[in-house]
């Protein structure tokens, strides 16, 4: 199973939201997560590297627009997507949308779930190793490389350090991984197949599908609560400005005076 | 002169009755050679794909039968060929007719119907005008040996570069020898033609009806003459008669048995590409049919009988391999040896009795008579090729189709990759916000209306580059300047403007151009507008030939025709002129693809200036190098790129001192290769717009009219 | 306020500087509480290591109260190790406020921890104070283009994962007359490891260059465009006497070794001192590597590129036109 995030990207002359507290809508572009290309690739290179038959899943947490970022999944190799709303979602953070998942997770028995290390939205690099801690699963985070054979009951990884550095590990199935990026080279899916993905149909499950409760989601199930939202001031460059020659001439300069200071 | 009726060739003249009906057993074994060859022909073309050709067959006819009887297309960029070719073609046309018409009468209309006309004064005229086409057959046979053998073009060696010595189907010796085999057998018969004719006169030089009329014959007068002199007697004339009459009908009918199988059938093939020729094949490419599974070309049997017969007319000339800029700066591509690949393989897949299993159908990769990925993608879509070819063969279609099953599997350069995942995400290929489409005008001291709000008389479509890229935001911003002065009403789009998917569609994202086409579609039926211009050639083409399938019909011009016109008008008036020396470069998409060569020319000479136009000009013109997607794609290292290949040819006019272009990728392209070759200072490169603004000085009073498009 | 708990790092017998930094934040929030009249906020700093007896000495610095040593069976980190041990502590100590770094390990078991726990939770934060009585922390959103403040109504714990380079580590050790930390140890029963960690990898040098000693380094990033564009920039690198270096996407495409990646997954540019960045937008990642340069130079078309915000000195250029105009000079 991997859990997909549509995530939203700033447009040009964004507003913040009246209550101050998020942004306004108009303002938001949305596509699917980085990390989750790399994550789903990694999903279909295991079940196409099998000879035994692998179902993939994609599940995402979102209202109707997030359709679209399944239906690429799909286009992809997924098999299956799922997708959970309720309005009472609204306003949940990483760790509401992480009870959530591990619901689904409780639901469908996948051998492994993964997920992105972050989104690049927010980057709360929570969201998956959440889940694990919901589900009660082992769990590895910042996946750079993976081996598994289908059903088996341990997978071999290495996780990336700081520094240029990877430890290897070997964790017991089934298991949460949350997955780098630079792991695989994602597939392109052409908008043709992503329109003919359309015609497999993506399961829309409620909270009651799941056992949970308005209590469980939204603000009340979050672990943390959105204040205000802000513009922090610019930083503090100090702009070198005329043409490319000018430019150019006063860099060297900065250039000059600190190869003078250095012997 | 002698009675008309006995003034005549007797045929099978001392022939026993055996020869005859041995003859005739060998033609009919001939032509059941040759019909066997022609049904496994036809059989390959059907088990392509269905396809129906536009347009009234009789016009169709017309102009295929106009094309060969002119040999029009044969003359363009080798007259030389053109020439020698039409005498090959009328000496050996007229005297098939000959054969034909003899034919006639001795097989069907005297036996049947006693009907004879090949006597008399017909007949001696029909001698000369036979031994005339001989000549003419003769000569140009010794003219293309003599070019093989003597000038030897280097596109006549069919070295390819899409496979590296070593593959087992680099060598190309197979088709040297089979085209000497050709030359010298035509040659073979012709000359035994004629001394089977002089042998005759030296046999029968003693019926007056014969020898006094044989200078209606005249090489086989001479020839006979020669024999006669070297002490040739009748009998030893009338035995190599026999001989070479044998010799000579053998051959003939060999030849005739293997047209199917050998090059000879382009005299067919060639005449049935002519036929089904599509003038719009590059400019307007072919939607992807609802019931087709999977987009794009992965079998051989995908191809439709239209390209198969394509592959089969192909005289290996090289003209589009003379013409293609990939492989001018040396990328692994040559139109020719695509489709002699593809030729090649068709052959052993679709000839035999049975079609082989979907898997060895796959006309993808590096195995004899596939195409690489590499060269796929080295294809620009500047159409030089189609546009050359003489025969009507259509690469860019077939290329772009084999493109689609590439994207489709995802085959690509990740930055081509990664360009369309931004062209879809934002509608332009700079990733930036849609609302900035229009930054470019904030500048200006006018605002330019917003032609979804209001209607105008003239929508400017403005296109990617144009919008987005900062030097050609310039030329944008002074387009505008100079509309306003001319008193245009015209207004953009602004964001709802998307790219016009011209070169999405050619690298093969049909799905992708068909979101980009309807939404654009959808914003101009929106808008109230007379006419469209635009900017940018890529644009232009597709709106003008593609849009119309998807539903969206506008009339479209390019910047140039409308200021051509504002100039006759008088909205716009050049106050001095430019007196400068330079050259204009035809973009593709402009003058080859939709023949607008003419405008930019105009406004040159309104303007003053000096126009010397480069050796590869108008139709020639050679691609800047960023069509189908290349301008996405990285240039390997350490080569040459088309654009600095078109800046040296530049660079070789003497004094030049301005290259104009109208098309703001060649603006892009050009200004980068006039650095990256060294030429910075020797001239520059200039839009056309830029030059007309320098000769029209802002806020001279024009004749203000109300411009209607 | 009942304490602060922060969870020192160590990896291959070194404790790692980040745990320093979460002290000094630690102590500083803890003064600031002091000062407002509660009782005394006491920080603690627990080590989780087979020998933690060792780190000792290095973490006796200036504002740590206590050290509570937790032997485990892993050399390494391993997630559940950790999440039992914490959750044993915090169980036993039910402080108010646990800090961790916001680095690989914590992203292994952090989240896992507050989920269980039902604690508050940040991650990369890089500002946390009171107001009005709330904890409220500062982190970045929609791709750090905006800040998001946080607050945790209701939760007796709040774990914070705290961003690196941002505080700055207290000056060790603890002045000599002082009393230095009280050391408890903490005895966890071991949990089942279901994860097992293994040996470390250094990713390929590809060429012997060491970004972390370089002084003066000149980087590329994505606005290169392509992998032939770069030996221009090769030659510029060489012509200044800088080292050349890159963002992940360039190491990730293979168009440079990844020994010349700055950036949190790639080289700490730690020795250096001019750095300019061309075409370099300045994701987090990156700036992780480099931001505490002290003269930065940054060239970007784009005037809203992040790395703005850290650089000393800004050009807003084509980074082609300036390389060119700056070869000249050299």
């Amino acid at each position: 199973m991997v859990a997909v995030k549509q995530v939203a990207t700033l447009d040009e002359d964004f507003e913040i939201r009246a209550d101050g507290r998020d942004i306004d809508p108009d303002f938001l572009i949305r596509d699917l997560n980085e990390w989750d290309d790399f994550s789903l690739e990694e999903a279909v290179k295991i079940k196409e590297g099998s000879t035994q038959p692998v179902e993939v899943i994609a599940v995402s947490v979102g209202p109707d627009d997030v359709d679209e970022s399944l239906r690429k999944c799909l286009a992809k190799g997924a098999d299956r997507a799922l997708r959970v709303w309720d309005d009472a979602i609204e306003g949940s953070d990483s760790i509401a949308i992480a009870r959530i998942l591990a619901a689904v997770a409780r639901r469908e028995s996948p051998d492994l779930l993964f997920a992105g290390v972050q989104s690049s939205d927010q980057a709360h690099a929570s969201t998956g190793i959440a889940t694990a801690g919901f589900l009660g699963w082992p769990h590895a985070a910042v996946v750079a490389h993976l081996t598994y054979a289908p059903g088996a009951s341990t997978a071999a990884f290495r996780r990336e350090l700081e520094g240029g550095v990877l430890q290897e590990g070997q964790i017991e199935c089934p298991a949460v991984l949350t997955i780098q990026a630079g792991i695989n080279t994602p597939r392109y899916a052409s908008l043709r197949s992503i329109k003919q993905a359309a015609a497999k149909s993506i399961a829309v499950l409620s909270l009651e599908d799941l056992g949970l409760t308005p209590a469980d989601v939204g603000e009340a199930g979050s672990s943390s609560h959105v204040r205000r939202m802000y513009v922090p001031d610019k930083g503090r460059a100090e702009l070198i400005v005329g043409d490319a020659a000018e430019q150019a001439r006063q860099l060297a300069a900065i250039i000059r005076e600190f190869k003078g200071a250095a012997p | 002169m002698t009675g008309s009726d006995s003034v005549t060739r007797i045929l099978f003249e001392a022939f026993s009755a055996n020869e005859v009906r041995l003859f005739y057993a060998l033609s009919l074994a001939a032509s059941t050679v040759f019909c066997y060859g022609v049904y496994v022909q036809i059989r390959k073309y059907r088990r392509g794909a269905p396809y129906r050709p536009e347009g009234s067959l009789l016009a169709r006819i017309a102009g295929m039968f106009g094309s060969v009887f002119s040999h029009r297309t044969l003359d363009r960029r080798d007259p030389a060929a053109g020439g020698a070719h039409r005498l090959i073609f009328y000496g050996f046309t007229l005297l098939f007719i000959g054969t034909a018409t003899i034919t006639l009468q001795y097989d069907i209309l005297e036996p049947l119907f006693g009907i004879r006309f090949w006597h008399g004064t017909f007949y001696l005229a029909f001698s000369l005008v036979l031994d005339l086409a001989g000549v003419a057959l003769l000569a140009g046979l010794g003219y293309m040996m003599y070019r093989r053998a003597w000038l030897k073009p280097p596109k006549l060696d069919y070295a390819r570069p899409d496979r590296a010595p070593g593959d087992p189907d680099f060598d190309r010796s197979a088709y040297r020898i089979e085209d000497w085999a050709f030359l010298w057998t035509l040659l073979i018969i012709g000359a035994t033609g004629y001394f089977l004719e002089a042998a005759r006169l030296v046999w029968l030089e003693a019926e007056p009806e014969v020898w006094d009329t044989r200078w209606w014959s005249p090489i086989g007068a001479a020839i006979a003459g020669s024999l006669r002199a070297l002490g040739m007697s009748a009998a030893a004339g009338g035995q190599l008669r026999h001989g070479l009459w044998w010799f000579h009908g053998i051959i003939a009918l060999v030849l005739i048995a293997l047209i199917p199988y050998t090059k000879v059938k382009h005299m067919f093939t060639a005449a049935g590409s002519l036929l089904v020729r599509d003038p719009l094949a590059a400019q307007r490419l072919p939607r992807i049919p609802e019931s087709q599974a999977r987009p794009g070309f992965a079998k051989i049997t995908d191809f439709n009988w239209k390209q198969l017969l394509n592959l089969d007319a192909c005289t290996k000339c090289g003209r589009c391999h003379e013409a293609c800029p990939a492989r001018a700066v040396g990328a692994p591509l040559s139109p020719r040896d695509v489709i002699l690949s593809l030729r090649e393989f068709a052959n052993q897949a679709l000839e035999y009795g049975s079609v082989p299993d979907a898997v060895e159908l796959d006309v993808h990769g590096k195995a004899p008579g596939q195409v690489a990925m590499e060269t796929l993608w080295s294809c620009r879509t500047c159409m030089a090729c189609v546009e050359i070819c003489p025969v009507a063969v259509e690469h860019v279609p077939i290329i772009v189709q084999m493109r689609r099953k590439l994207v489709e599997d995802g085959a690509m350069d990740p930055l081509l990759t990664k360009t369309l995942q931004t062209i879809h995400k934002t509608g332009n290929s700079f990733g930036e916000s849609k609302r900035k489409r229009g930054a470019w005008t904030k500048p200006l001291p006018f605002k330019v209306k917003d032609a979804r709000k209001e209607p105008v008389d003239v929508l400017w479509f403005v296109g990617d580059y144009a919008s987005f890229d900062p030097r050609n935001q310039k030329v944008s911003q002074t387009l505008a300047a100079l509309l306003t002065e001319a008193g245009v009403d015209f207004g953009i789009l602004y964001d709802g403007e998307s790219n016009a998917g011209n070169d999405v569609r050619r690298v093969g994202e049909e799905g992708l151009y068909e979101v980009l086409a309807s939404a654009n579609i959808t914003a101009l039926q929106a808008a109230s507008f007379k006419s469209v211009i635009t900017t940018d050639p890529h644009s232009y083409n597709t709106i003008r030939n593609e849009y119309p399938d998807f539903g969206g019909r506008f009339a479209i011009e390019h910047y140039t025709t409308l200021l051509s016109r504002l100039f006759a008008s008088g909205a716009l008036a050049a106050s001095t002129p430019l007196h400068y020396r330079v050259t204009f470069h035809d973009p593709c998409h402009l003058g080859r693809f939709n023949q607008g060569y003419d405008a930019p020319r105009e406004l040159l000479t309104l303007l003053g200036c000096e126009l010397v136009e480069m050796g590869r000009c108008k139709a020639n013109s050679f691609c800047c190098g960023a069509g189908g997607g290349r301008i996405w794609t990285p240039d390997p290292a350490g080569t040459e790129t088309p654009a600095q290949n078109r800046i040296r040819e530049a660079a070789a006019i003497p004094d030049l001192q301005v290259y104009v272009v109208s098309c703001p990728k060649d603006l892009t392209m050009f200004e980068d290769a006039l650095k990256t070759t060294g030429n910075e200072g020797r001239f520059v490169v200039k839009e056309l717009i830029e030059l007309v603004r320098e000769a029209v000085p802002a806020g001279r009073p024009a004749k203000r009219e109300v411009i209607t498009a | 306020m009942s304490g602060i708990l922060v969870v020192a790092e160590q990896r291959r017998g070194e404790l790692r500087p980040v745990s320093l930094e979460l002290v000094s934040a630690a102590a500083s929030f803890a003064s600031t509480e002091k000062r407002t009249g509660d009782a005394a906020t006491t920080v603690t700093v627990a080590i989780l290591a087979q020998d933690p007896a060792a780190f000792v000495p290095a973490l006796s610095v200036a504002g740590v109260d206590e050290i509570v040593t937790v032997t485990v069976a892993a050399r390494e980190f391993d997630p559940d190790t950790f999440e039992s041990a914490l959750g044993a502590l915090i169980d036993a100590r039910r402080p108010d406020l646990v800090l961790t770094a916001h680095s690989v390990d914590s992203f292994g078991y952090a989240a896992a921890l507050a989920a269980g726990r039902g604690c508050g939770f940040a991650t990369d934060v890089f500002k946390f104070e009171r107001i009005d009585g709330a904890l409220v922390a500062t982190r970045g959103g929609y791709g750090q283009k905006v800040n998001v403040e946080i607050d945790f109504p209701g939760r007796a714990t709040v774990l914070l994962a705290l961003r690196a380079n941002v505080w700055k580590p207290p000056e060790t050790p603890a002045a000599p007359h002082l009393a230095g930390p009280r050391i408890t140890d903490f005895a966890v029963p071991a949990p089942p490891c279901r994860t097992v960690g293994g040996e470390f990898v250094e990713i390929a040098a590809g060429d012997d260059v060491d970004m972390t000693t370089a002084e003066f380094i000149l980087a590329i990033g994505r606005g290169v465009g392509e992998e032939a564009k770069i030996a221009q920039f090769r030659a510029l690198a060489d012509a200044v006497g800088a080292t050349l270096g890159c963002s992940r996407p360039l190491a990730d495409a293979g168009w440079l070794p990844k020994s010349r990646q700055v950036g949190q997954s790639g080289k700490t540019a730690s020795a250096c001192k001019l750095y300019i960045a061309m075409g370099v937008s300045g994701a987090i990642q990156h700036l992780a590597g480099m931001k505490h340069v002290s003269t930065i130079v940054a060239v970007n078309s784009d005037a809203e590129a992040s790395i703005f915000g850290v650089a000393k000195y800004g050009i807003v250029g084509d980074i082609f036109e300036i390389a060119a105009e700056l070869r000249r000079h050299f």
